[in-house]
């Protein structure tokens, strides 16, 4: 990173061609780009990698893959780029099997680590990649351009660091100008401000039309570029939804004395779901809205009200609870 | 297909271990092929002094081909793919337009282009070598006729192909290199060896010898103009036959080819690429 520039990653310098394409019309079933039903990968018949996957992702969104380390994310990817063979299930990525060439042809993909020719240069390892997906070679100084590797281009990539490998992988998936860009942990190894840039980069790409399917175990990264999410946990997608879908409604929480006699007070209200304490800490599930006529109500029963706000789930919260397997997560 | 084989001209060319293994293959090639023999002891030797002039030159460089180059081609070979395996950049180039045979094609077209340089270094070095010899000895140079040099530069890149293929076998099958080198050494030096020295006393072996690399391999380069001496005198590889004809070694050359790189295909078609 000797030579990083102050910003990594120019986002809308380069976006034609298969971008032009793209669409941000509603869903359709012509306007899923991966889809995979009953997706399934067991190795020797005892250890199941990924279990009756059902995922689907729009064009012209991003698509947040989450789940703890060894969940099955980096199976899936490698599954939807026909790396690795399903033991059950269906799985059609752009209308085309995976692996098709048809299909990968409009597939950009950085799947785990990127990995390179040691011996050669940043540019001639993109000019390998360009020249076996039969695109044109002035694609590589823009794609150079794009993740601002220009100044290390001609190094050998044995001396790159990590965040330039990353850099270097990210611009070879985006070489063929793809629809579709699948990338597996792409702030591996990244410096935080690096890692926000690269948020900011696949945002720009989507804006700009394209799909972009992106795995990860940092919540943050999922949380702040993705429209949906898709929640994978021991093989099973466990959920899959926007943002506000998985976190739930908003409700509120309330510090009340006494507690017992808040609750029953709040519970007797129209309007509210559902009452539940922990901590001390009334939940409420309730349009936020009607907060005014909650205090007023509690007040007028004569109960001191301490806190009263309003609350949503972080996306940590709905994956704790989703996933047992908390501890992987970063 | 043209871009995707210049793709793969790239890495080979811009590969230190290439260049290296011809460096090493054309110096000791020679080197145990002319300066050893000659300057121990050239009267000795059946053919004499003249085994080591130039109309000799073809069948004196032949005669390193079948085991020491084939070491060589090996190595090649098994860097070719087995590399791949280390550097995890297989993934790569299966994600792209290409599709996993038109990947191995191109890989298998460039091998076999970048063992050109191999044969005619060694040919090279030898008509140097033998020309230098005459000189010192003040002998004529009659050169081979080019018919005869060019049949000798084709079976010679078939030997090392065979040799390449076996490789890129061994490579892919061990998914690296270390290993894929190991076993092929092995094979080359202790598994042939010993069966074809079982199989003096050991009827149902003797079909097994008649297959073998390194018995086809040095039965076509003594039907394009090795001496069965030199063959027989090389120290560590050499071979005292059973030899058998020319057209049955080129057949079975050509079979051991085809059955490696079918093998290959198919290992590199259906497997998962972790």
């Amino acid at each position: 990173m000797s030579a990083a520039p102050n910003t990594i990653f120019s986002g809308r310098s380069d976006l034609d061609g298969a971008v032009a394409r793209a669409q941000h019309d509603s869903p359709s079933d012509g306007e899923y780009v991966v889809q995979t039903r009953g997706l399934t990968k067991r190795y020797d018949d005892a250890i199941v990698a990924v279990d009756d996957l059902d995922l689907r992702v729009r064009r012209g969104e991003v698509y947040g893959f989450l789940g703890p380390n060894g969940a099955g994310k980096t199976t899936t990817l490698r599954m939807l780029l026909g790396l690795v063979r399903p033991t059950s299930g269906h799985a059609e990525v752009l209308g085309a099997p995976p692996g098709a060439p048809r299909g990968l042809a409009r597939i950009g993909a950085m799947v785990e680590a990127s990995a390179f020719y040691p011996h050669l240069s940043g540019r001639d390892n993109l000019r390998v990649l360009a020249r076996y997906a039969g695109v044109p070679e002035r694609r590589i100084d823009a794609v150079l351009e794009q993740v601002k590797l220009n100044a290390r281009a001609d190094d050998r990539s044995a001396r790159y660091s990590l965040g330039m490998k990353q850099r270097l992988g990210v611009a070879a998936a985006l070489l063929k100008d793809p629809e579709l860009l699948i990338l597996d942990e792409p702030t591996n190894g990244l410096d935080p401000a690096g890692m926000a840039e690269m948020r900011e980069f696949i945002r720009s790409l989507a804006d700009a039309g394209r799909t972009v399917m992106l795995s990860s175990h940092l919540m943050g990264e999922v949380e702040h570029v993705s429209d949906r999410v898709g929640v994978i946990s021991a093989g099973s997608l466990i959920a899959e939804g926007t943002l506000d879908e998985l976190r739930g409604r908003a409700g509120l929480r309330i510090r009340a004395e006494p507690l017992a006699q808040a609750a029953r007070v709040v519970g007797e209200l129209s309007g509210v779901e559902a009452v539940s304490s922990a901590d001390g800490v009334l939940e409420i599930t309730v349009d936020t809205l009607q907060a005014p006529t909650i205090n007023r109500a509690l007040v007028e029963a004569g109960i001191a009200v301490s806190e009263l706000h309003a609350h949503t789930a972080s996306l940590e919260d709905v994956f704790l609870e989703l996933t047992t397997n908390g501890d992987d997560v970063s | 297909m043209t871009r995707s084989v210049t793709a793969e001209l790239l890495i080979l060319r811009k590969r230190a271990a290439t260049w290296i293994l011809l460096g090493i293959w054309t110096f000791l090639g020679i080197f145990f092929a002319y300066v050893i023999p000659y300057a121990l002891d050239p009267e000795d030797s059946p053919g004499g002094v003249g085994r080591f002039l130039p109309e000799s030159f073809v069948g004196n460089v032949l005669a390193g081909f079948p085991f020491f180059g084939g070491v060589f081609a090996l190595m090649l070979g098994v860097f070719a793919l087995g590399s791949e395996y280390g550097w995890d950049t297989l993934k790569a180039l299966f994600t792209q337009r290409s599709g996993r045979l038109q990947v191995f094609a191109a890989k298998l077209a460039a091998l076999g282009i970048v063992l050109i340089p191999f044969v005619l270094a060694i040919f090279i070095a030898g008509a140097v070598a033998s020309y230098v010899i005459a000189q010192i000895e003040d002998a004529p140079a009659n050169w081979p006729s080019a018919w005869m040099l060019v049949r000798a530069i084709a079976g010679g890149w078939l030997i090392l192909a065979v040799w390449a293929a076996l490789g890129v076998l061994l490579g892919v099958v061990s998914r690296g290199t270390s290993l894929a080198i190991g076993v092929g050494i092995l094979y080359a030096l202790v598994i042939e060896g010993l069966l074809s020295a079982f199989a003096d006393g050991v009827g149902v072996l003797e079909p097994l010898t008649n297959v073998f690399l390194r018995a086809n391999g040095y039965s076509l380069a003594t039907a394009l103009g090795a001496s069965t001496y030199t063959i027989g005198s090389s120290g560590p590889g050499s071979y005292n036959g059973p030899f058998v004809a020319s057209g049955q070694a080129l057949a079975v050359l050509m079979a051991l080819i085809v059955g490696f790189v079918a093998f290959t295909a198919l290992k590199l078609r259906r497997r998962d690429v972790a």
